[in-house]
């Protein structure tokens, strides 16, 4: 890591990364990373199929996948190739693992083959950061510890995220954020308050929340070491990165012993708080009402006289109290609106409220694309496509994303022969035992099944 | 003991959420926070659910929890004098984070431009709801109209009624976290000898940037011309939240190679190779489905939620229980791990809060200090470090400055 040249530079610039994260979370805290500057380097296996990462293990061609579209299938139902083609490398084309993998080079390495583990090593003398959210069995089996690490690279600054950490009774315990969601309480919180959770649906909140929390454990210790040379070990599991959200209700039950109910789309003391449905096919209206005058604004809009008259509705505490008939009747007024027209007669008279956006309403929002949200990259294996953009600007920094999703084995050239010093002979060697290249053995590659 | 941050001065401005948890992550690894609250204090302050139910400023559990680490000081804004406070303080900080409506700094005279005269290594992170540009700029929202126009909300729930949002704050405790990133990031860049800058944060761009579905399907919409759909309850094969006796799990058992070790584990390896299963969802026999699941809830149905998750755990099957705030802060997992932290409080006494997030192996977390009483740290401030006297600190206070 060297000063900064310019003083308006990425603040990573020149800080590399060791990747070998899987599914969403991982990816993310390097996603975050790689938007700032750091060069990413993602070490993945070509040898074999890493589950639910690029989504190899389940090709779907083209026509099935058009088929569950217009069947409806449950929402993650298809792969999101670029026009739904899984074409000859569908491993490149996920919108999964592509709406991460910016800013990003990868290896084809194994980590779990001896010849894989020394590139592996050979790469972590070369970086200041190495990120991994593996169940820790597996890194165990791998044969890498942080003491190996620190005596490659005295300075390493490692990441480490399993699902519930590299202790106790639920260490090795495998999940998804959804799953990790569950066993943090989440699940059970955000239900309906009169259906059971089988009626919730699943959520990816650990794996957004731990996204985050990773980028900034990571950048916070490099500003440990900028300060004092020492890189070190960060243990951050998913569970426990977003345990801190749910402090409100953990509070409730250690400080009064009360166990928060599922909560839907209520709130705890302001009337109406909800969403509404609103003309056409599940189209909704989110409103927020906290005071007289909003609910005053509100009545004006729905031209509802009847609800501003009503007694039960004529106070705060009253609205709360009769939230269920308040839902009701409004619910019949909204539904005749068009939710985008309601949307801004509303914001115009003070009502805070809000369109629930799908993700096409999303990509066409005009606030989003004033402010450049959205951006366009273009590569060999997508062609030119939309992408969400940054979490955050920063006023005098101007930041794109720099390059497209990263292809399989896109960048090993560059990084066995010129990063990390290998011979043209040892590196055709190591693709002669299929532990470099760029493309999956076709053996391993089989259609889905229905559990897929 | 070193902690991560050491030595970096926060002037916090913000209250409710976002803000607030984007300096708790600063204060808790080790910077120095001083919050600066109106006079009736930080709105969390009056959020319940509060100590044994006694709504009071100093018993709310959201703003115990958020505001650990850090120093309190009152400030009416609205006031010159208090706003000539506020510059000063500004001046000896490192950092300064507002949630102040756009635009509304600037006209009180501590903008961008008026904060970083004569300096050009300030971070200052603004944290509004739109950002501080664009056609929404002004508008109105708060967590869910958030979630619902910028997340995933349409996704959460049933298809059989109406959309949910996520459970408490979380849009604003993820976008506090990126601003804590965002803040970090500039920091780091100072300290290597670059400039400061102006964070322009807004939580509806953070939730459209959120890893938990929205990104992942705003990506796959852009491919497919697609928008995604809320599935109904208990639709998808073998997979998704189920009952036991004493509580739910959320397994995903549709996984081909463990498909022959659940059959067995669920008393039906007969059916194991069965063709059926090769075909895709919606072109399997509803029948067959339906004796898969039925012998699968049988299954569940004989233990419990713990039990059934250890069993499938044992085969490499993907899930979870669906634990409540009691399973959770009893679950002998976090508690061996000790993620809960006691601290005491002159109002509430010892309680037990979410410890910390991280373990780290050569600047461990130091136990946490309560979160301050409103206006702790008045005097300490205003008195022995801008060098207020006890007479104009009445005065102020007379005044409603402080």
């Amino acid at each position: 890591m060297t000063a900064n040249r310019d003083r308006h530079g990425l603040p990573l610039e020149g800080v590399r990364v060791a990747d070998i994260t899987v599914v969403w979370a991982g990816p993310h805290v390097t996603q975050l990373l790689g938007e700032w500057g750091a060069d990413i380097v993602r070490v993945e296996p070509v040898n074999r199929i890493q589950p639910y990462s690029r989504g190899a293990e389940r090709i779907m061609p083209r026509e099935q996948a058009k088929r569950l579209a217009a069947a409806g299938a449950a929402a993650a139902g298809t792969p999101g190739y670029p026009d739904d083609d899984p074409r000859e490398d569908p491993w490149n084309r996920s919108a999964s693992f592509n709406s991460h993998a910016r800013n990003k080079r990868s290896m084809a390495c194994d980590v779990m083959s001896p010849e894989g583990r020394e590139a592996f090593m050979r790469l972590i003398e070369r970086s200041d950061v190495f990120v991994e959210n593996n169940v820790p069995a597996t890194i165990e089996r791998a044969g890498i510890t942080y003491e190996q690490l620190r005596e490659r690279n005295p300075r390493i600054i490692v990441l480490r995220m399993p699902a519930y950490g590299l202790s106790g009774p639920y260490k090795n315990y495998r999940g998804f954020g959804t799953h990790v969601e569950g066993m943090i309480g989440h699940h059970h919180l955000r239900g309906y308050p009169d259906m059971t959770p089988e009626a919730t649906g699943e959520a990816f909140t650990a794996d957004a929340m731990a996204g985050v929390m990773g980028a900034l454990a990571v950048t916070m210790a490099l500003r440990h070491r900028n300060r004092t040379g020492q890189g070190q070990q960060i243990e951050m599991p998913l569970a426990e990165a977003f345990l801190p959200v749910l402090g409100q209700p953990i509070l409730d039950y250690t400080m009064n012993g009360r166990v928060a109910p599922p909560q839907g789309n209520g709130h705890p003391w302001r009337a109406p708080h909800g969403v509404y449905r609103c003309a056409g096919d599940d189209q909704w209206i989110a409103i927020d009402v906290g005071s007289d005058e909003a609910f005053g604004a509100l009545c004006r809009v729905l031209g509802d006289d009847a609800l501003a008259a009503d007694a039960r509705f004529a106070t705060p505490e009253g609205r709360w109290e009769h939230t269920a008939a308040l839902d009701a009747a409004l619910g019949e007024r909204t539904a005749t609106w068009d939710k985008s027209a309601l949307f801004h007669a509303l914001q115009a008279a003070g009502v805070t409220a809000a369109p629930v956006h799908d993700e096409l309403e999303a990509l066409a929002d005009p606030q989003l694309n004033a402010r450049g949200f959205f951006e366009q990259l273009d590569g060999p294996s997508t062609g030119l496509q939309t992408y969400p953009g940054l979490l955050f600007h920063l006023r005098d920094t101007p930041n794109r994303l720099r390059t497209p999703p990263v292809r399989l084995g896109e960048h090993n050239e560059e990084i066995y022969l010129d990063l990390l010093g290998y011979s043209r002979e040892e590196y055709d060697a190591l693709a002669a035992k299929g532990l470099i290249g760029t493309r999956y053995p076709p053996a391993l590659l089989a259609a889905p099944g229905a559990s897929g | 003991m070193t902690e991560l941050l050491e030595g970096i001065r926060v002037l916090d401005l913000t209250s409710n959420v976002a803000g607030p948890f984007a300096t708790k992550l600063l204060a808790d690894y080790g910077a120095d926070v001083l919050k600066v609250e109106p006079p009736d204090g930080d709105a969390a302050r009056r959020e319940p659910p509060f100590f044994h139910d006694e709504p009071h400023p100093e018993k709310s559990a959201l703003f115990l929890h958020l505001n650990t680490n850090k120093r309190s000081v009152t400030l009416n804004l609205e006031q010159a004098e208090a706003r000539e406070i506020v510059s000063r303080l500004a001046a000896d900080a490192d950092v300064v984070v507002e949630d102040f409506a756009p635009g509304r700094l600037d006209g009180w005279g501590l903008g961008w431009e008026q904060l970083t005269a004569g300096r050009d290594d300030l971070v200052l992170a603004s944290i509004t709801a739109f950002g501080q540009s664009g056609p929404y700029r002004d508008y109105l929202a708060s967590e869910i109209t958030l979630q619902a126009m910028g997340g995933p909300l349409h996704l959460n729930g049933t298809a059989e009624r109406e959309p949910l949002k996520l459970a408490g704050h979380v849009a604003h405790y993820h976008a506090g976290a990126a601003a804590a990133l965002a803040i970090m990031l500039t920091r780091l860049r100072v300290e290597m000898g670059g400039a400061g800058d102006h964070i322009d944060l807004a939580v509806y761009e953070c939730q459209a940037g959120f890893r938990d579905r929205r990104t992942v399907f705003l990506t796959h919409a852009a491919y497919t011309g697609r928008a995604m759909h809320r599935p109904p309850a208990g639709s998808r094969f073998l997979s998704g939240v189920r009952p036991t006796p004493d509580g739910y799990v959320n397994l995903l058992v549709a996984a081909p190679r463990h498909l022959d070790e659940f059959l067995a584990l669920i008393g039906r390896a007969d059916l194991a190779g069965h063709p059926e299963f090769r075909k895709t969802v919606v072109d399997m026999s509803p029948d067959f489905a339906a004796e898969v699941e039925g012998a699968y809830l049988a299954w569940l149905m004989s233990s419990s939620k713990q039990e059934a998750l250890a069993a499938t755990q044992a085969i490499g099957i993907l899930g979870g229980a669906i634990l409540t705030t009691e399973d959770l802060v009893r679950d002998p997992h976090y508690r061996e791990r000790g993620a809960w932290e006691t601290i005491d409080h002159p109002m509430t006494g010892p309680v037990e809060y979410p410890g910390r997030q991280l373990i780290l192996s050569e600047t461990p977390r130091a136990q946490a200090r309560r979160a301050p009483l409103l206006g702790e740290h008045n005097r300490e401030v205003f008195g022995d470090r801008l060098g207020y006297s006890d007479e104009q600190l009445g005065r102020l206070r007379a005044q409603g400055v402080i």
